[in-house]
């Protein structure tokens, strides 16, 4: 039976390790949604990936049930791992957080593109850019 | 305890860098990420995203002396990304954990399990009938209410599988909602394991709500290893696939000879590795029960 949808949104949860405190309890708590429950699921789909940063896209029903998929991690998380550093530079534009290639940026845009919803290779690609800017991550290449 | 919520509406080309800042600084790492939508008018369970609406990102401090310095932080990095991308000014609001944690309770009703499982959340009332096995619980934040498919599985299976007499063990008891029914359905001495003092702390509450002393129910804090050498007439472990993929040799080796193992916290995709390895562990896998996406397994010794 078709339900009237009340709300979309994502969190960024550690994988395996969500609790019910926040961001879970700030967001859900408020939809009338049972946090430990949504924690269990969130922890088993995604216990294989323990370690990563795995958003979460929940959809909440009127009737306060709620279904979720899992996303793939953020692109800062990918464009750490591609420049090699753990964190990128405190200072947008300032500090050195690193180098990628137009082709590992390319790669990133690539995975990232069904996440970033409607839009095409071209604005992914700068949407990752920009994030790379604001870690502080220079880009070499042209894109 | 309070907490601090920092939000901002942003372009959502900006969102990836906002989200990245905030997990930096914000309490876990979360984020929550709210985007606009445009209900279908034919479908009611269909939605577009609403492309043109700014999206709002947040995450959360606690409300502690480091708090406005974090703020403060978080206040500049947004001024620098405002540069390339629309940002609003970062909203600050106070909450009360108690405003949201308990807010699900509204809607948490008398239940009915199995045959004659009676869930009575604490603040609700209920008349029994005949037979009725009824459990009072107040889970706070552990878990295990009843609302999940996971607890209801388990809580039909204890029902068809404790007999009068009996040694339980309940392993990651949660609210201890499993080891209460077991004790109330005739099991001898139960013990209850959870890894989380939040679970043992609210378990124990709900023992002394619902009666049960404590000669017949043990809450410890700790890991299978605290029940020792002792072996059980059944054992119980609603936890997750990989979990009790894991622990499949040491959840044999509780079970007395003929004793009987349920596990649950299995999705439907995991069941097929979680009774393979019961199997390979010496157990013969008896029953698999389904509900929604969730399974729970039953073997024996």
């Amino acid at each position: 039976m078709a339900k009237k949808v009340r709300a979309v949104l994502t969190l960024q949860l550690n994988a395996g390790k969500a609790t019910p405190a926040p961001p879970v309890g700030t967001r859900l708590g408020g939809y009338g949604i049972a946090l430990v429950n949504f924690v269990k699921e969130y922890n088993e789909r995604s216990s294989a990936m323990v370690g990563q940063i795995i958003p979460v896209q929940i959809t909440i029903f009127e009737d306060r049930s709620y279904t979720f998929i899992l996303k793939t991690p953020p692109a800062a998380d990918m464009l750490r791992k591609a420049a090699g550093v753990t964190k990128g530079s405190g200072t947008p534009n300032m500090k050195d957080g690193g180098t990628i290639t137009a082709a590992q940026l390319r790669e990133i845009a690539q995975t990232k593109l069904k996440d970033l919803n409607a839009y095409d290779m071209e604005t992914a690609m700068r949407i990752v850019a920009g994030t790379a800017r604001s870690m502080g991550i220079t880009i070499q290449g042209r894109f | 305890m309070k907490w601090i919520e920092l939000s901002v509406e942003a372009d959502r080309e900006a969102v990836e860098a906002i989200s990245e800042l905030f997990a930096k600084y914000g309490y876990n790492a979360g984020v929550a990420i709210e985007e606009s939508i445009i209900p279908d008018e034919d479908e009611e369970d269909k939605y577009e995203l609403d492309l043109d609406r700014p999206v709002m990102v947040s995450t959360w401090l606690p409300n502690d002396e480091r708090a406005e310095e974090v703020r403060e932080l978080i206040a500049q990095h947004l001024w620098h990304l405002g540069q390339m991308r629309y940002i609003s000014p970062l909203q600050v609001t106070i909450s009360d954990e108690e405003d949201w944690a308990n807010a699900w309770k509204e809607h948490y009703h008398v239940l009915r399990v199995g045959r004659h499982i009676v869930i009575r959340p604490s603040w609700r009332e209920y008349t029994a009938e005949p037979g009725d096995v009824s459990i009072e619980l107040d889970p706070g934040m552990a878990f295990g209410t009843g609302l999940h498919p996971t607890t209801r599985l388990c809580l039909a299976a204890l029902e068809d599988y404790v007999t009068a007499g009996m040694s339980v063990l309940d392993l990651g008891t949660g609210s201890g909602i499993l080891a209460i029914a077991a004790a109330k359905l005739g099991a001898a001495t139960v013990l209850a394991i959870d890894n989380d003092p939040v679970a043992v702390k609210s378990a124990n509450e709900n023992a002394a709500l619902n009666g049960v002393v404590a000669s017949q129910i043990r809450i410890a804090e700790g890991t299978l290893a605290a029940a020792g050498n002792v072996q059980f007439d059944l054992v119980v472990a609603n936890i997750i696939a990989k979990v009790i993929i894991e622990l499949a040799h040491d959840l044999a080796a509780a079970l007395l000879p003929d004793g009987t193992l349920i596990v649950s916290g299995i999705i439907e995709d995991k069941a097929d590795s979680v009774a393979l390895a019961l199997a390979a562990a010496g157990l013969h896998n008896r029953e698999r029960r389904h509900e929604g996406d969730w399974v729970a397994l039953v073997a024996q010794r």
